[in-house]
């Protein structure tokens, strides 16, 4: 069934255009790893394997398909029926349910008036907890229909009628939440932060503050700032994996869970942090354990990692690579945070050698059958000066360059000493110029004797310049 | 003519009758009065006698009366307009032009200091004379030799170095020319208050008497200078360095010329400049070099927009790949123009040559047959080039063979700096570290007495008397304020009787 799978013309497009199929079954249950998931990211999550794995791709969508029709996002329900057509056609709930979705879309219209009519009367009544609580519901409704934007602005607009601290506490966490779901990173970062600053001295800090935590790590992840995600991770507290609704939001079942906590830090703590670091912060943190013991594996890495034995390491984080492409937060940048790794790898492996032959690196490194032969990728390194080595090709080794420090320092003393004097030079005859009030001015009036006498000079460089043209 | 010959001899700078430099300075300068007066006629008798005053009279001890013969004697016929205008003695190999040439290389550089005027107008007729036979060469030993007898520095600016420079070009010997190049100007000649030299005591004859204190604008040691002068002098010098291929020197001479203090514009002489300054600075360094922090920033502008080809240029130049030739042949027509054909070509040709160091960075050793491959040669050919390239200085690397029976040759590069064909020794640095030292006190010294010329201008003077008007100014008008304030008398209750 998977290969017919693969024909499908949705995966052979994919194909040519060259993006990501992961044709490899992953090591979890597609059901029970949804089933750690509540509401709307349930159906991103099920479209997204779908989206990337050949394998799953039918499952998921049948799971998606049906439980959309539980819910009230037409729009999201005829894409995904969509693509489970261009995947397989002839799947029963590939054909979209119309009438239902017209009925639906009918429905959602009478709600939005409904609830914008209420919310109009509460203005006109000016009573500001009526209106705050108008256009929280009206951002509910938003989210629930799928239109992030409008549910944002809901959300927004609740600010000016704010009157108590958990109100705000509570805007700004749902703030967080849709601007996750917009995968709108930048804004929900500067929303956690709000709500970190909202809560510092707050006696709710203990039950808001694993949520802000994973959220802003989530975020920094996303953006590409592994190091501040690990670091914002591995201060997120193990009551996070149980911890209680925060603003009616279930963070640790709608957004990420303990899991993925321990799978998100520890790959951006691989990534950023040096031998020492991963020793002290990660793997010898009590409150990390915690989450560590949920992934079992990633622990696993880590001291690997921490104990020299690089090829291990690598070879754990290969065999969980396909799941992670299909996690939805971590697929995009899974493939430059395991380049991070490798990379750091070598340059840790190579560091206590002053000669390693290729053949013992390319064994110890060489990645799967799409081998491109570690010298190219040692180059690689060498050139963007991550590696400091050169390369023997005549014997096949990697040499660690010899150091000098005393001729470095003596030709640096030499080369700082000719600049200054270069420099000095050229003050000196600024100064002289300026004493004899040698200046450019702009010429006056007689500009015909300065362009000839240009032309005269430029002539007589020309002909210089001809002599100089034969010099070898 | 006795007469002539006694005032001649009557001058003894080591009599012990002259007890200071000042005294020296006025016997001198009496001197020299005295035979300024004499006449041309007593200059002319019996030429080519053994009566001749220039048989007589020693060039080395005797140089001022000497070189006022001298001057006499080319004062007979016209200044040289063509070959036929030289009479015979004086064309290069003559009898006149042999004691010519002698005087200039073994004249008193003491006395020389006073006749500015007359030896200058030797050092031009020598110059004239060579040209006008259409050998200009000839002229080249013996100005430059007279430049650097009377001033062994020749850092004061005069019109002879830019005459000097022109004369090295013609005659195309670039290389003649570094002695005079390699001393740079730090000074220019300036006028200073005869009553401040005697204060300072910085008379010409005095030992520690610099050139700047003896070239003054008034010496007549040389002719009103111009920045047009000094700036065809710095391109014309930088020229020479190209030619005789030292880029550094050359570099640093055409960014004398774009720091020239300019009103916010540009002149055509600097943006020559800045086009052959841009190619270079690839070529000394690798990458275009920075423009130096004192240029005219609006000036530069201009010039920079008036110049993107060369920017290209440099900018294909870092990009690798042969964008650089296509480039360059697009070109062609413009760089033709500005005289900077060669410059291009040697661009890229080391666009090649530093992509073959650059190996160094990744490479420890490397089989010629890559090399071959990464530059597009044949083997027989990068063989060739690399040989020429160690030979020349650019790689520090060695071509072995390696043992076996393929034999092929490997390019090994030396990672230690202290190993290989450009290998420095401690010794060796130390060595340059001293010299470098030395150098660098010198040119503090230089800047030193600048700084100190500098607050003698007339100029800087009007500005500190205006401050200590100012200061004083304000010093006064706080006293008066404070006066009026100090005895104030208490405040009266004033609406104390109000209430009542």
């Amino acid at each position: 069934m998977a290969t017919t799978v693969e024909q499908a013309p949705y995966f052979l497009d994919r194909k040519e255009k060259n993006l990501l199929i992961v044709k490899d079954p992953p090591k979890f249950d597609l059901e029970s790893y949804i089933a750690n998931y509540e509401g709307r990211t349930r159906l991103k999550r099920l479209e997204h394997i779908a989206m990337y794995s050949s394998y799953l791709a039918v499952d998921a969508l049948r799971m998606a398909i049906t439980e959309a029709k539980q819910g009230a996002d037409e729009n999201l329900y005829l894409s995904l029926t969509e693509l489970l057509q261009s995947i397989s056609r002839e799947d029963p709930l590939a054909t979209p349910d119309v009438e239902w979705a017209e009925r639906t879309f009918k429905a959602n219209k009478l709600k939005q008036e409904q609830l914008e009519g209420e919310l109009k009367a509460y203005k006109n009544n000016l009573i500001k907890e009526s209106i705050r609580m108008g256009n929280e519901d009206l951002g509910h409704f938003y989210y629930q229909i799928g239109d992030l934007g409008n549910a944002f602005k809901s959300y927004f607009r609740m600010r000016e009628h704010c009157t108590s601290a958990k109100h705000l506490t509570d805007m700004t966490m749902r703030l967080t939440f849709v601007a996750i779901a917009q995968r709108n990173w930048l804004g929900a970062q500067s929303h956690a932060t709000k709500v970190d600053a909202q809560v510092a001295k707050n006696e709710e800090r203990g039950k808001l503050e694993p949520v802000i935590n994973a959220c802003m790590g989530l975020t920094h992840m996303c953006g590409n700032n592994f190091r501040d995600a690990a670091r914002v991770f591995l201060n997120v507290s193990p009551s996070f994996i149980t911890s209680e609704p925060v603003a009616a939001i279930n963070f640790h079942k709608e957004v990420l869970t303990g899991n993925d906590v321990a799978v998100y830090g520890g790959l951006c703590a691989l990534a950023s942090m040096d031998r020492t670091e991963l020793q002290e912060r990660v793997l010898s943190d009590t409150d990390f354990r915690q989450f560590l013991e949920l992934e079992p594996h990633i622990r696993r890495a880590i001291s690997a990692f921490c104990s020299s034995k690089y090829s291990a390491c690598l070879q754990i984080l290969e065999e969980y690579r396909a799941d992670y492409l299909l996690d939805i937060y971590l697929g995009p940048v899974v493939t430059d945070i395991y380049h991070r790794i490798r990379t750091k790898s070598i340059v840790q492996y190579f560091k206590p050698f002053s000669c390693v032959s290729l053949d013992e690196m390319a064994k110890k490194f060489q990645v799967k059958d799409e081998g491109y032969p570690i010298e190219d990728e040692l180059t690689s390194m060498i050139t963007g000066g991550i590696l400091n080595a050169r390369i023997d090709l005549v014997e096949g080794l990697l040499i660690s360059p010899a150091k000098n420090p005393r001729h470095v320092v003596h030709s640096d003393a030499l080369k700082m000493a000719q600049n200054y004097d270069h420099t000095l030079r050229l003050r000196l005859t600024r100064l002289n110029m300026q004493n004899a009030g040698m200046e450019v001015r702009a010429p006056k009036v007689d500009m015909e004797k300065n362009m000839d006498r240009g032309e005269g000079f430029g002539g007589t460089l020309r002909r210089l310049g001809q002599g100089l043209g034969g010099f070898s | 003519m006795a007469d002539a010959l006694s005032v001649c001899f009557n001058f003894e700078p080591t009599s012990p009758n002259i007890k200071s430099n000042l005294e020296l300075d006025r016997h001198i300068r009496n001197h020299v009065n005295a035979v300024s007066h004499i006449p041309s006629s007593a200059f002319l008798k019996n030429i080519d006698t053994p009566q001749d005053f220039l048989e007589i009279l020693n060039p080395s001890v005797n140089s001022i009366p000497y070189a006022f013969a001298l001057f006499h004697r080319t004062q007979t016929h016209d200044w040289p307009k063509g070959p036929k205008s030289v009479p015979d003695t004086f064309r290069p190999g003559g009898a006149s032009w042999g004691k010519l040439v002698e005087f200039l290389d073994s004249f008193d550089p003491v006395q020389m200091r006073y006749i500015g005027d007359v030896w200058r107008r030797l050092v031009e007729y020598c110059d004239r004379v060579a040209r006008v036979m259409g050998t200009p060469g000839m002229a080249i030993s013996p100005v430059r030799s007279a430049m650097l007898q009377l001033d062994p520095s020749t850092g004061t600016f005069t019109s002879n170095h830019l005459q000097f420079m022109r004369t090295c070009l013609e005659a195309g010997s670039y290389t003649a020319a570094l002695p005079i190049l390699d001393s740079y100007i730090y000074n220019l000649p300036q006028n200073i208050a005869k009553a401040l030299i005697e204060i300072e005591g910085s008379v010409p004859c005095a030992e520690t008497s610099t050139s700047s204190d003896f070239i003054t604008t008034r010496s007549g040691h040389s002719e009103k200078i111009t920045l047009s002068d000094l700036h065809e002098y710095y391109m014309l010098g930088a020229i020479a360095y190209i030619g005789a291929r030292k880029f550094k020197q050359a570099l640093l001479f055409l960014e004398h010329i774009l720091i020239t203090p300019t009103a916010n514009i540009a002149n055509g002489i600097m943006w020559e400049a800045y086009k052959k300054w841009v190619i270079l600075g690839c070529l000394v360094n690798g990458v275009p070099s920075a423009i130096p922090r004192t240029a005219n920033s609006n000036a530069m502008k201009q010039i920079r927009t008036a110049s993107k080809a060369y920017d290209a240029l440099t900018e294909a130049f870092q990009a690798q790949g042969s964008k650089l030739r296509a480039q360059a042949e697009v070109g062609v027509q413009t760089w033709a123009e500005d005289g900077n054909t060669g410059l291009v070509s040697e661009l890229v040709d080391h666009q090649m040559r530093l992509a073959v160091s650059k190996l160094k960075d990744t490479y420890s050793a490397i089989p010629l047959t890559h090399v071959a491959k990464f530059l597009g040669f044949s083997m027989q050919e990068a063989e060739a080039y690399v040989r020429t390239l160690v030979a020349r200085g650019y790689l520090n690397a060695s071509l072995d063979h390696t043992p076996g029976p393929n034999g092929t040759l490997v390019l090994r590069f030396y990672t230690d700096l202290t190993e290989g064909p450009l290998a420095k020794s401690e010794k060796e640095q130390h060595l340059e570290l001293l010299q470098q030292t030395a150098r660098t006190n010198k040119l503090a010294e230089q800047v030193k007495a600048a700084d100190y010329r500098l607050t003698l201008n007339k100029d800087y003077l009007e500005h500190v008397r205006r401050l200590n008007k100012k200061a004083a100014a304000n010093a006064a008008s706080g006293d008066a304020m404070d006066v009026t304030w100090d005895e104030q008398e208490p405040e009266e209750d004033i609406m104390g009787d109000l209430i009542m």
